[in-house]
């Protein structure tokens, strides 16, 4: 009898100490929920501000960049999110490796941003869940849909760092549960691993992937 | 059974052991073993997707949006089978039912029309995710010829749903016909479906392989996980680590 009330002493004790530990942190990050579906709306309002209701008034590339640029600087952690995508090799590169690498990351997502743009005039997001994952993550969900039909509805997930006392701030984002950042991250070690450990072997492609796309948008629209 | 899988899965590892390995430290990916070959393999695939499936694609999207939606829905129709069958030995029964129900009801058009206009269509399960769900170990990442990207058990769970698809124990020619045709009809919308995304992958990528590689593994746990966002993923380890190195 005193073993088993040993037994249920042990597992209250237990109980206590994970709820004391995790309960908490958990609730932080639950505190922020809101403050991340907040940061995704925003982001969507601000999309469709800089795009325009008239579809005959395509904005500027020039400006598309600039709105871009601020965008970025402005909703998502860009400094993370580079060096999370430059993967192990980012402790072994030089500090001018790291400020090229970023250069050169940043030149590929604004060339891709410039080739999809139009794409968001035609999209609609509608909110869905906020989700914590543990006190530094957390992942806000919707359904993306094309107005004009084309395309079928998609569901998206922006992952958002929740950390203590910085501002939460997108990080990834998530298209039917592929993630681009562990996509790009996955890529960028092939691409480093393939040329013998090179880090300058990765900036080089980056830079040259950037090119590429200028160049078939610019393709595109001649 | 596990012996059954042992006689199945043994041929083509002993395939696979064939296949010539790289160096550990040119290894791209832990899962990828057979990297070298698998590259190889990868640029044949390109070709023919070049040569054959891109233009395929391309003429299925040049079709009016009715024959589109029933040529796509014609492919869901025909996994029905493999699916109600891979769902109960899951035991996800309320899938199985829906599967067999919408099989049986569009059956009435050859799966060309959606008769039932379900929101709640069923989720597709092979046997692959059979596999999985019997706690198979994934083995090493295999990009096959004409096949594309799996991995051995899904390769292996690829070739189970063939010799276990209902359709080919009909002893009927049509349903036999049905089987033969569904995988290069599948193949071509799922191309035409999702063209732009894959050519994204195919001429802007800096490494068309490993993006490749990256968006299996991802797609097929979303597949693994019947796309439930609250289960933990790979990714939310990856970030999860990553964040707390940093401190």
């Amino acid at each position: 009898m005193v073993k088993h009330m040993k037994h249920w002493v042990f597992i209250f004790a237990v109980m206590t100490m994970v709820l004391g530990v995790v309960g908490p942190r958990h609730a932080l990050a639950n505190d922020r929920l809101d403050e991340g579906v907040a940061l995704v709306n925003s982001l969507v309002e601000r999309i469709q501000t800089v795009i325009g209701d008239n579809p005959n008034q395509t904005p500027e590339q020039d400006q598309v960049r600039a709105e871009t640029n601020a965008i970025i600087n402005e909703f998502f952690d860009f400094d993370l999110v580079a060096r999370f995508a430059a993967g192990q090799a980012w402790r072994s590169a030089s500090p001018t490796e790291k400020s090229d690498y970023k250069t050169a990351f940043r030149r590929v997502l604004l060339a891709l941003a410039e080739t999809q743009f139009e794409y968001f005039r035609h999209i609609e997001y509608t909110h869905k869940t906020a989700i914590s994952k543990g006190p530094k993550l957390m992942i806000v969900s919707g359904m993306v849909q094309d107005k004009t039909g084309e395309f079928p509805d998609v569901v998206i997930s922006w992952r958002i760092s929740t950390k203590a006392e910085k501002p939460v701030r997108i990080i990834d984002l998530e298209v039917e549960n592929i993630s681009m950042l562990i996509t790009q991250q996955q890529e960028n070690t092939a691409i480093i691993r393939q040329n013998g450990g090179s880090f300058q072997a990765l900036i080089d492609a980056l830079n040259q992937q950037a090119d590429d796309i200028a160049a078939g948008k610019a393709s595109i629209s001649d | 059974m596990r012996f059954f899988i042992n006689l199945l899965i043994g041929p083509l590892v002993g395939l696979l052991a064939a296949c010539s390995s790289m160096p550990a430290d040119q290894i791209s990916d832990a899962r990828d073993p057979y990297e070298s070959t698998n590259r190889s393999v990868f640029e044949f695939n390109m070709a023919v997707d070049s040569a054959v499936v891109e233009p395929a694609a391309k003429g299925y999207r040049a079709l009016p949006e009715f024959m589109q939606d029933g040529l796509s829905n014609h492919a869901e129709w025909t996994s029905y089978p493999s699916t109600a069958v891979n769902s109960v030995l899951q035991g996800k029964f309320e899938n199985a039912a829906l599967a067999t129900v919408n099989f049986l009801v569009n059956g009435l058009t050859l799966g060309f029309v959606d008769l039932t206009e379900d929101k709640d269509d069923p989720i597709r399960e092979d046997f692959g995710q059979t596999l999985a769900a019997w706690s198979v170990p994934e083995g090493s990442y295999i990009m096959m010829p004409l096949l594309g990207p799996g991995t051995t058990r899904s390769h292996t769970g690829f070739l189970l749903d063939v010799i276990t698809n209902p359709l080919g124990y009909s002893g009927q020619s049509g349903a036999e016909t049905i089987q033969y045709t569904s995988t290069p009809v599948s193949v071509v919308t799922f191309r035409g479906n999702n063209f732009d995304q894959i050519n994204d992958i195919k001429y802007s990528a800096a490494d068309p392989y490993a993006k490749t590689r990256s968006f299996y593994f991802q797609y097929r746990e979303g597949q693994l996980n019947d796309g439930d966002r609250a289960a933990s993923t790979e990714s939310d380890d990856a970030f999860d680590s990553f964040l707390n190195d940093e401190n």
